[in-house]
């Protein structure tokens, strides 16, 4: 893992699905010590595969796509237009990176109430 | 009739019907569509040096630009949608007394079947398809799909898939299908209806046209995109679609193949899914191995409508947008790993059961963050309640309903009391009509003024959401309480031990969700007449239909929206028709 691109940031990002990594790992660990049905061979094999198959799918394409994304988002810093990022609209012009700022609303509802009156006079119904 | 006179009648059958063809390619200026928003009309032969599409109905059996194959994905799953809905309401009417007073059982099991197959694969796969066809270009700055042809050709495989599984109604004395969508062998074995051998047909080319669509996604999305569009700053429709693609691919196939097994087992005695063969547990093994999938298939695009519309009605971007890309990915791993709770109740080995209960937990995780990222999103935002946002909000609340409630079933003892009754049946619908439905109905309003030029009326809108989410949650309420009550699903009559049950509150019951069924058809009939008259008579739109070009949620679609209006022939200023506001409420 280069440590620059996982930085703490990302890692943030990336804990939603270490959550639920670590529900599948509490359930190995709880079957490998809890066996109310006992151990036989292949259907403790089938049991253990069923839960590291996930684990291990999940941890590599989240390993993967949080890279590629982190990435990404350097390459735009450099070029310095980060405002970009966490955008949902990438044309448009991003105010802040903070995701939960409200942007602007004031602008939009003006036009909001402005809307209302036109459209009732212009309403066909 | 002797056969040469049926050969006759087939003869002069084709002979009208290339007759009706010709006839309709000439019929130019097609009313219903002008691409560009006002003006111009194609069509017209005046010797520009741009090269018009032909006219007619030409035009669209011949197109393979993105934007008209996403419109023949909608008008075809609208029509599916039609009849999958009139097939439930002959059922819904029917299940209104315990007797079988209006149609008899085998008909009932067909009606159920062909419900089931074109809701799932007729209305629901398209209808997506049909968004991100038209979309996924404009939003990641593509001009087309990467392989525009195998995308037309994608398209036209579903039409003959279509009247292969409907075949069972549409062909005299052949009985429909009844083996139900899950097609559980060995019931599926022994049915000797042909109408069966031909809905596996259909049933295969439609999974052959996902599995094309879903490649041409990857590609486009991988290879296709902009200058100025990395994963970083990738929409989050995009995000669904390519995940959606991705499961696509691992799942439909493996339908595939095993639906061939399944003809084979029908038609040459192979002995795949029977008891003396193999088992009819291996079917449900590989049809559920697809069947989990499939479910996330149609759920994660419109989760990704609702990321992305939502916020544009909050008045701030959507909260914690790299939890639901990454959430999307893992609903996209994890999806694979379930497929045996719908299986519990089969004799599976108890320690592999529980391997498939705890994975059903896990995977409840990353769809409760989507929901808490929607609510936070909303939460002290600037919200108008338009009928996009209202669809939206409607999703949320009975994507809850319908998450809790499937969360309970993955819970292996409650899914042994409560498996293969209504409550299964009011877990699904609550996500595939009251969420899925709901968030296709969010991006049709919100994108009405793209797809015609033109707004919608609002008053009639509104009462479609109402009348939906009335309707809806009775239905689906209803059922919730009848599978408490242990009434059993796919029965077209119903009876019980007085001791046991009262007969009259499952009466009741089944007419409160008749009784919802209706309004929801009545909403659709409102939407239909309401998306008709305003694409003929309705105002046009203006570059910024939403009241969104000074935040910072003017979408890149509505951005190629306003170029569009800019390049099309002047008209002489027509009013602007700005968003169906919302905060009169
Ligand atoms: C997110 C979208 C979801 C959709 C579209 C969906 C859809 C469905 C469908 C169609 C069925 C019925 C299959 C049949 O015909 O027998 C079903 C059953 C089931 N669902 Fe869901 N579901 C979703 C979410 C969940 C979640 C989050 C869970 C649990 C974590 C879950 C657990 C179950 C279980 C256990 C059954 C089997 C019930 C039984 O047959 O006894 N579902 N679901
Ligand atoms: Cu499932």
């Amino acid at each position: 893992m280069a440590p620059d691109v996982f930085d703490r940031e990302t890692m943030l990002d990336l804990s939603v699905n270490v959550i639920p990594l670590f529900i599948i790992l509490f359930f190995i660990v709880l079957f490998a010590a809890v066996a109310p049905f006992g151990y036989s061979l292949v259907d403790t094999t089938i049991q253990m595969a069923l839960l590291v198959i996930p684990f291990i799918g999940l941890a590599i394409l989240t390993y993967f796509s949080g890279k590629a994304i982190a990435e990404a988002e350097a390459k735009m810093e450099e070029r310095g237009d980060l405002a970009h990022a966490e955008n949902d609209t990438p044309g448009a012009h991003a105010g802040e990176s903070t995701p939960d700022a409200p942007d602007a609303p004031d602008a939009t509802e003006g036009d909001a109430e402005s809307a209302v009156e036109t459209r009732s006079t212009s309403d066909q119904d | 009739m002797d056969l040469s006179g049926q050969l006759a009648l087939t003869v002069l059958m084709g002979v009208f019907l290339v007759g009706v063809a010709v006839l309709l390619t000439r019929v130019e200026d097609w009313r219903s569509y002008t691409p560009l928003a006002s003006g111009g009309v194609y069509g017209d032969e005046t010797g520009h040096a741009v090269q018009h599409k032909p006219s007619g109905i030409t035009r669209w059996l011949t197109t393979v630009d993105h934007k008209d194959i996403g419109m023949l994905y909608g008008a075809y799953a609208i029509i599916a949608f039609v009849w999958g809905g009139l097939a439930v309401l002959i059922m819904r009417t029917e299940l209104a007394d315990p007797a079988a007073t209006l149609i008899e059982a085998g008909f009932y099991n067909g009606l159920l079947t062909s419900h089931g197959i074109t809701m799932l694969f007729l209305f629901g796969t398209p209808i997506i398809a049909a968004f991100s066809n038209y979309f996924v270009p404009l939003l990641i700055g593509a001009d087309d799909m990467a392989f525009p042809r195998i995308n037309a050709i994608a398209f036209w495989l579903l039409p003959p898939g279509a009247l292969l599984i409907w075949a069972g109604f549409l062909i005299p004395g052949m009985a429909p299908s009844q083996t139900s969508w899950t097609m559980y062998t060995p019931l599926s074995i022994e049915q000797t209806h042909a109408a069966t051998d031909l809905m596996l047909l259909g049933l295969h080319l439609t999974g052959v046209s996902a599995t094309m669509g879903a490649i041409n996604f990857i590609a486009t999305i991988f290879t296709e995109r902009g200058d100025d569009v990395n994963w970083a700053n990738l929409d989050i429709f995009s995000w669904t679609i390519l995940t959606q693609s991705g499961l696509i691919l691992f799942a439909f196939p493996l339908l595939g193949s095993a639906l061939i097994m399944l003809l084979l087992d029908r038609n040459f005695g192979t002995t795949f899914f029977t008891v003396d063969g193999g088992s009819p547990i291996l079917w449900q093994h590989l049809f559920w191995f697809f069947g989990h999938p499939e479910v996330y298939i149609l759920v994660l695009p419109p989760m990704g409508i609702v990321s992305y519309v939502l916020p544009k009605f909050s008045g701030r971007k959507l909260f914690g947008f790299k939890f639901v890309v990454y959430s999307t990915l893992a609903i996209g791993v994890l999806s694979f790993g379930v497929w045996a709770h719908h299986m519990f109740s089969t004799g599976i080995d108890p320690r592999v059961r529980a391997s498939f209960m705890a994975v059903s937990m896990a995977i409840a995780i990353p769809s409760a963050v989507k929901t808490f990222n929607w609510i936070t999103t909303m939460w002290n935002g600037k919200i108008r309640l338009t009928t996009p946002m209202l669809f939206c909000i409607g999703f949320v609340s009975n994507f809850i309903i319908g998450g809790v409630t499937g969360v309970f079933l993955a819970a292996i003892p409650i899914d042994l009391v409560l498996h293969d009754t209504y409550y299964v049946v009011g877990h699904f619908h609550y996500i595939v009509m009251g969420a899925i439905a709901f968030a296709g109905f969010a991006g049709l309003y919100y994108w009405y003024p793209i797809f015609t030029g033109k707004m919608y009326q609002r008053t009639l809108a509104k009462a479609h959401f109402w009348l939906w989410m009335v309707g809806t949650n009775l239905t689906f309420l209803a059922m919730l309480l009848l599978g408490y009550e242990g009434m059993p699903r796919r029965y077209a009559t119903y009876t019980f031990d007085a001791g046991i049950v009262n007969l009259d509150v499952i009466t009741a019951l089944h007419q409160v969700a008749t009784l919802g069924a209706f309004l929801i058809a009545f909403g659709t009939i409102v939407w239909v007449f309401n998306f008709v008259q305003s694409w003929y008579e309705g105002p046009d739109v203006g570059e910024d239909p939403w009241g969104l070009e000074d935040s910072t949620l003017y979408g890149r679609e509505f951005e190629w929206h306003r170029n569009r209006l800019r390049t099309a022939v002047a008209d002489g200023g027509e009013e602007d028709v700005v968003t169906d506001g919302g905060n009169e409420e």
